[in-house]
């Protein structure tokens, strides 16, 4: 009951006038910058921090604007996902896979409507979550080790062979790939630099959004360069037709049970910092696929749960990675260490006190979160109509623009031409590795998580003094590589297996007739 | 084939990346685990499922043609280009020009290239340097 | 007559106002000052050339808004190899750095650059490094703890903000060092990508101990989740740290200071130098860094000019002295 006491006496903070256009004005921000491929929701904060402190806003209305921010790109990123196949930023990935096929077959508006709707329940609820459960969450956070983190994202990339039905061994490798990349830079553990060649620029890694923008950017724009003109070139164009809006209230039904899941599963992996929301939005979209769809038959191809599952699953995320950010002061993602200098600017040390001694700030914070939350589906759903307009510049124009804007947005964050070489390098890779056939989602996903995979095994095996069995030392740990092994590496080769197994006493069958 | 050809790239991959991290530079100051292991098993991963292309091949991607592959080569050097001159002539003659090339080989005509670059240059310029306050590369005129 | 005696008044009026500025502003002024911030917008680099900026500009002590660019890469080894390559004239140009740039350039991290390159302008504040442990730990006083790392190394794993070598695992191995433990290598650190995340792990019961900087402990120490055994300052802190006793008074003399300044490009003309070193001499001594440095958690460190190019000389030494001793730099 307290808790509701104080959520309404945040409200009543939240709800000034000059908030509320704040709230406005960073949903929609929020939104552009989530859509525009290369600025991500962390840039996105970063980017606003200066004007927040020009205007001279005070603690609570500062945070208003920069968390609607947040929320709004996580909301913006799935827009150039379904629509050009180039996800807004790293959580809106997955939902490049069953989105942009809906858009090819004249669903784009549906996608979009179906989209918001899953990111405001996903936002929502995980909201409550942080309302509700944030001590008790934090709990939680303190279970994860080392050796349980190393288990979980073991985890993350057993379920990628579920991800891609084709060929496994090309899943495998382009993970490898994407491991390998993260490698590259100065070894936190030891201090050295690894496949650097010397060269300074690598020393901080590669940027997980530079390989981001050039594998899925900017090899697109190759793509349409190598089929201009082809009769190719009018098979992939994506219908112009938009479709309805407003996404029936029978789908929407249809959808509601792996929203549910798939918040359940997103909030989890915010709240666990070092996981966060493009763990969130992966784990989503894997597990869905298990549950809801196992033969593999209808997810990559425009299932409408596809798209609900990542996009409930990120923004979920987005809420519960705010639970170990105020009440342990710990950045669950590239966004919340952000927001989290922002705290500390402001002189609000985030940590086990923050909700006894800043309850406005907290309180108005969360409340902020529900306004600009609605205000997003608000706004979201009666522009669909706008965004998919998109779809009707020629690719001829469009591509072009979304090159440069990829540009840009690279070389206005990190002033380096570098960078700019990185990503085209990743361009032409990417498109090399789309005409073979790989898929590129295990790229990003080793490149974004390969350090921390790497790290936690090495600390875990350093705090042990060189023992291994630390890595399955607790009971938890246990249980996450159960799942990992029994749920998703076994039915690779068991599959197999009993697929020929079943073929040969089909054919045995035959033969004895 | 060009599964199998894959393969071997793969493979040599692999080597050169376990080559790479056999030769990391270890200081006196090493975890248990150390610098090493992890790209090793990295490397292991990517040369075992290099050997599956080379053993199981998939049926062959549709390649584009030479003329094709050209065109592509020039937008990867204009874009090449664009990185390096992008500091010394400033952003918005730079973001004109290289937009302009991209739009003209897409199939849209000079003129109207010249245009679509021009306005994407400047329509950017507006969003990121005067509303998001990003800096961009300002050339010797100062944009 | 009425209307001269306007026009004189405001013309005394405009000189008074400009006076602070002209003074200042005999031999040089900026045309067009900047502040490079080696990192991406969000880090603490950034900040300090954005609240800096922010309050030369509020208290007048540049003609205009200082422009922030931020050239990320190498831990800042790219912005300096930027500014001594290709802006080493600049006199508008100032760089934010920290303790790490300090390490990094002591320990060969910007190859083929060296701290005399550039030239060290001033510090703006400084965060004291704490060592800690959980509350519930036996341990009390941080001679207790040196004692059992001295007794079997291995019994405790201790938890930092930065990489093996970098900042948060020196100030641990120079404690580590005063409290007479031989070979500091086999002091077990652990490195994680934040403070907040080690103090976390040190919670969950992974870590034994915890190195970092008083800013990154504030919000624990308060909640009395962790216990701080000795704060790495010459002397107790004001205000609300004024109980933690320092490593000094226990008979372990190791202070680190990550302190916060800036540096400017080695061939910044004298009377540049002399302008940026008052300016930020000036800000320091102001009402509004003053607030600045309380909200950030920043303790005092003022230091600039000559003196600041010899501490951050003396510093470079003694972190090279040390790296080569626990053999991260040969």
């Amino acid at each position: 009951m307290d808790t509701l006491a104080s959520l309404a006496d945040g409200f009543v903070v939240a709800l000034t006038f000059q908030n509320i256009l704040l709230a406005l004005v960073g949903c929609f921000l929020g939104t552009i910058m989530g859509a525009l491929p290369g600025l991500g929701p962390s840039n996105g904060v970063a980017i606003l921090i200066p004007v927040a402190f020009t205007l001279g806003l005070g603690p609570t209305p500062a945070l208003i604007l920069l968390t609607s921010v947040y929320y709004g790109a996580m909301y913006g990123g799935r827009i150039s996902s379904i629509l050009l196949n180039i996800p807004g930023d790293e959580p809106a990935l997955m939902t490049c896979l069953d989105g942009y096929p809906m858009a090819k077959q004249g669903r784009a508006g549906e996608a979009l409507a179906l989209s918001g709707i899953a990111s405001f329940v996903g936002a929502f609820f995980a909201t409550w979550g942080l309302v509700l459960l944030a001590p008790q969450l934090v709990k939680v956070a303190l279970l994860f080790g080392p050796a349980e983190y190393f288990a979980l994202f073991t985890l993350a990339f057993a379920t990628l062979g579920g991800i891609s039905a084709t060929n496994q061994a090309k899943s495998a490798f382009a993970a490898a790939l994407g491991l390998g990349l993260a490698m590259i830079g100065v070894d936190t553990q030891t201090g050295v630099p690894r496949f650097t060649f010397g060269e300074v620029h690598l020393y901080d890694g590669i940027d997980f959004l530079v390989a981001i923008v050039g594998l899925f950017a900017l090899s697109e724009v190759f793509i349409f360069l190598e089929h201009r003109g082809s009769a190719e070139e009018e098979a992939a164009k994506p219908k112009i037709e938009i479709g309805r809006i407003v996404p029936s209230w029978g789908l929407i039904r249809y959808c509601t049970p792996t929203m549910l899941r798939s918040t359940v599963l997103g909030f989890i992996a915010g709240v666990l910092p070092g996981a966060g929301a493009s763990l969130g939005s992966f784990i989503s979209y894997s597990i869905e696929k298990k549950v809801v769809d196992s033969s593999g038959k209808t997810f990559g191809k425009g299932d409408p749960r596809g798209v609900a599952a990542p996009e409930a699953g990120n923004n979920a995320a987005a809420g519960g990675a705010l639970v170990p950010m105020l009440a342990l002061g710990v950045p669950g993602s590239g966004t919340t260490a952000v927001l989290l200098a922002v705290l500390l600017s402001l002189n609000i040390t985030p940590g086990p006190l923050l909700f006894s001694q800043n309850p406005d700030v907290v309180w108005g914070l969360i409340a902020a979160l529900f306004i600009g939350n609605l205000m997003l589906l608000a706004m979201n759903i009666p522009m669909v109509g706008l965004f998919t307009r998109v779809l009707m510049v020629p690719p001829r124009i469009l591509m072009p623009v979304v090159a440069m804007i990829s540009f840009v947005g690279i070389y206005g964050i990190s002033g380096s031409s570098f960078d700019l070489l990185v990503m085209i390098a990743f361009g032409v890779g990417g498109w090399a590795l789309r005409k073979l056939d790989v898929p590129l989602v295990p790229v990003i996903l080793g490149t974004l998580l390969g350090n921390e995979m790497e790290v936690n095994l090495r600390r875990a095996v350093t705090i042990d003094d060189g023992n291994y069995g630390i890595l399955v030392g607790s009971p938890l740990a246990i249980a996450l590589w159960t799942i990992a092994i029994v749920g998703f590496i076994l039915p690779i080769f068991v599959g197999g297996i009993l697929k020929r197994r079943m073929k040969q006493a089909h054919e045995e069958g035959s033969l004895t007739d | 084939m060009s599964d199998r050809i894959f393969g071997g790239i793969g493979l040599l991959l692999a080597a050169i990346f376990a080559w790479q991290a056999t030769i990391i530079q270890e200081s006196f100051l090493s975890d248990a685990v150390g610098p090493k292991t992890f790209p090793l098993v990295i490397a292991a991963v990517m040369a075992l499922s290099s050997l599956y292309f080379l053993v199981k091949p998939d049926p062959e991607p549709e390649w584009p043609t030479m003329g094709r592959l050209a065109e592509i080569g020039l937008a990867v050097l204009v874009m090449i280009a664009y990185a390096e001159l992008l500091p010394e002539v400033g952003f918005l003659i730079a973001t004109a020009v290289a937009s302009a090339y991209l739009t003209w080989r897409l199939g849209t005509n000079p003129l109207q290239s010249l245009v679509v670059g021009v306005c994407t240059s400047v329509g950017i310029y507006v969003v990121f340097k005067l509303v998001l306050g990003l800096s961009l590369a300002s050339g010797p005129l100062g944009f | 007559m009425t209307l001269t005696a306007l026009r004189r008044g405001l013309t005394a009026a405009a000189l008074i106002a400009c006076a602070p500025l002209s003074a200042l502003a005999q031999d040089f002024t900026p045309s067009n000052p900047e502040c490079i911030a080696p990192a991406n917008p969000g880090g603490g680099w950034d900040f300090t050339c954005r609240q800096v900026g922010k309050s030369l500009q509020d208290e007048g002590l540049i003609p205009s808004t200082m422009q922030v660019v931020n050239l990320s890469g190498g831990g800042g080894g790219v912005a300096f190899a930027e500014v001594v390559n290709k802006r080493n004239d600049d006199n508008d140009l100032i760089v934010a750095a920290s303790s790490a740039t300090a390490t990094r350039l002591a320990q060969n991290a910007f190859p083929g650059n060296t701290m005399d390159q550039v030239r060290w302008l001033a510090s703006v504040g400084a965060d004291y490094g704490v060592i800690a442990v959980a509350k519930d730990s036996e341990i009390n006083t941080l001679p207790k703890l040196m004692d059992k790392m001295k007794a079997d190394p291995k019994s405790v794993a201790i938890g930092g903000g930065s990489a093996v070598g970098g900042w948060d695992h020196l100030k641990v191995l120079i404690a580590a060092q005063e409290a007479g433990i031989e070979d500091v290598r086999q002091v077990k650190y652990i490195a994680f990508a934040g403070g907040g995340e080690a103090v976390t792990q040190l919670l969950a019961g992974s870590l034994q101990a915890f190195t970092g900087d008083l800013s990154e402990a504030k919000g624990f120490v308060d909640s009395g989740d962790i216990k701080v055994l000795a704060v790495l300052a010459p002397e107790r802190l004001g205000g609300e740290f004024a109980d933690i006793p320092t490593a000094k008074e226990q008979g372990i003399d190791a202070i680190g200071a990550n302190w916060r300044g800036f540096y400017a490009p080695g061939g910044m003309s004298d009377a540049a130098y002399d302008y940026w070193v008052d300016a930020i001499a000036k800000l320091y001594a102001s009402d509004e860094w003053k607030q600045v440095m309380e909200t950030n958690g920043l303790a005092p460190l003022d230091l600039h000019g000559a003196e600041f190019q010899a501490f951050v000389q003396e510093s470079v030494n003694n972190i090279t002295a040390l790296s080569k001793e626990i053999g991260i730099i040969q």
